[in-house]
């Protein structure tokens, strides 16, 4: 179940990141699938993890004027990087994620540019600015997103109070009238 | 389902990275050569795809705009009203003026001879999609193969050119803009005919700024000249207003100009566009063979 909620907010996820810029400017400073391929890596799902940086990358590239692959390419290494992180330290509390996603969202920016730089095919946006408001962006929402999905995640069956309390030993009592006996 | 356990995942996990990096890298090296001769199929399938997802969320979001835009409109109505009447007066006036010289200019085409050149039509767009990357800029339109879209044809506002289809779907195509730092028009400053002062009008990645190279420095140039097409570049049709010249920095008659172009489009706020179905002429034998041709299959692609 959790599987196919996760893959449910990749696929909205790429479907804000192909409709968003077109309703206002700033939104494409926000990678919407590079938070929830983070989110996967972060869950210690690093096959998922990967698979959703490269299907995710490559679903941005073909409507982008950049690179078919290169986005897929960045999305990938960065899934791998952090799931590698993910399994050496612990991550688990929000305070630590959001770092963690501003280092991915970084790493995931600079290597899109480099890929293009090394064939060819240089970007118009400039490097700093471009990667700085990408990181502010990405982070702010990365971090409500992962509240959101975070609840949705979480286990919200009632375990029953049996199950909560450990069993008490229940004691065989004596019976005073055989004791007599 | 096969279970695996975590040891054995953590083991294939590099070896699956270097397979899916190895793919998106063969992916970009063909996209990468393939970028100005042929048409990238998984490209089109994505973008026909995308279509049934921008298309809607495009509309439903400009109707939202258009019904607050026209509240806060109503305020100026009244005097736009006075200020558009006066135009139209204006405007009646200059119309009758053309009109005379339109036949006058008829007459004398009839005199000289000349054929008079088939209008280019144009296919009303609407821009549906942005670039979803932050890196580059390229717009998506609600027209494709179906509607007569080919690679390469010009799109323009009516302020003047605005880019080249540069990807085809059969429902959308991909516009690269002439901002774009890779972008290049063949243009002319001042109308065809009256002027030879050429040179190559290139993006500068600003949305408000082109740059004209290679005009020589020993040739008059003055701000607020119009820029226009050539036709020479094989791309785009001669006559199309690019832009007006905004800045002219000349150092000796030597070196080149370094002139500054706004572009007359207003490409920041265009919704609507309209795609020129224009072909370029087949260039001749002799320039296919010339040492700098592109050859001509992958041209007209």
């Amino acid at each position: 179940m959790q599987q196919l909620k996760l893959t449910i907010a990749l696929i909205i996820a790429v479907l804000l990141q192909w409709t968003l810029r077109n309703v206002a400017e700033p939104f494409a400073y926000i990678d919407f699938p590079l938070i929830i391929v983070v989110f996967a890596a972060l869950h210690r799902d690093s096959l998922k993890a990967i698979f959703f940086g490269t299907f995710a990358g490559i679903a941005v590239d073909a409507l982008s004027g950049g690179l078919l692959g290169a986005s897929g390419f960045s999305k990938t290494l960065v899934a791998y990087a952090v799931s590698e992180l993910a399994r050496r330290v612990y991550l688990d509390n929000l305070l630590l994620r959001i770092p963690v996603i501003a280092g991915a969202c970084i790493l995931n920016d600079l290597v899109y540019f480099g890929l293009h730089r090394l064939l060819g095919q240089p970007s118009s946006a400039d490097l700093v600015v471009t990667v700085s408001y990408s990181v502010i962006g990405t982070t702010i929402t990365g971090t409500i997103v992962y509240l959101i999905l975070e609840y949705f995640m979480a286990d919200r069956t009632r375990p029953k109070r049996r199950e909560v309390f450990s069993a008490r030993r229940q004691t065989r009592r004596r019976n005073p009238i055989r004791l007599n006996k | 389902m096969v279970e695996r356990s975590q040891k054995e995942v953590w083991r294939m996990t590099p070896w699956l990275v270097i397979v899916l990096l190895l793919g998106n890298f063969i992916l970009m090296a063909f996209d990468a050569k393939e970028l100005t001769t042929q048409q990238r199929v998984i490209r089109v399938w994505s973008q026909t795809a995308a279509d049934f997802v921008q298309s809607p969320v495009t509309s439903l979001t400009s109707s939202f705009s258009n019904y607050f835009g026209s509240i806060a409109n109503l305020r100026s109505a009244q005097t736009e009203n006075d200020m558009l009447k006066q135009q139209v007066q204006e405007l009646q006036v200059e119309v009758t003026g053309k009109q005379d010289l339109a036949s006058e200019n008829q007459r004398l085409k009839a005199l000289l001879d000349l054929k008079e050149k088939s209008k280019i039509s144009v296919l009303p767009a609407r821009i549906i999609g942005r670039d979803p990357s932050v890196w580059f800029d390229s717009s998506i339109i609600n027209r494709g193969s179906l509607d007569g879209v080919k690679l390469n044809m010009p799109v323009v506002t009516n302020g003047g050119l605005v880019g080249r289809i540069t990807a085809v779907s059969p429902l959308t195509a991909q516009v690269d803009l002439i901002t774009l730092d890779k972008s290049g028009v063949a243009g002319v400053i001042g109308e065809i005919g009256s002027s030879n002062v050429l040179g190559v009008v290139k993006g500068t990645s600003k949305k408000d700024l082109l740059e004209m190279r290679y005009v020589a420095g020993s040739i008059d140039v003055q701000p607020g000249q119009i820029v226009y097409t050539t036709g020479q570049d094989g791309i785009f049709p001669a006559g199309l207003k690019v832009g007006e010249i905004i800045e002219v920095s000349s150092e000796s008659a030597s070196v080149p100009h370094k002139i500054l172009i706004r572009p007359s489009a207003g490409i920041d706020s265009m919704q609507e566009v309209g795609v020129l179905l224009y072909e370029p002429p087949v260039r001749g034998e002799f320039e296919q063979k010339l040492p700098n041709a592109v050859s001509k299959d992958k041209t007209h692609k």
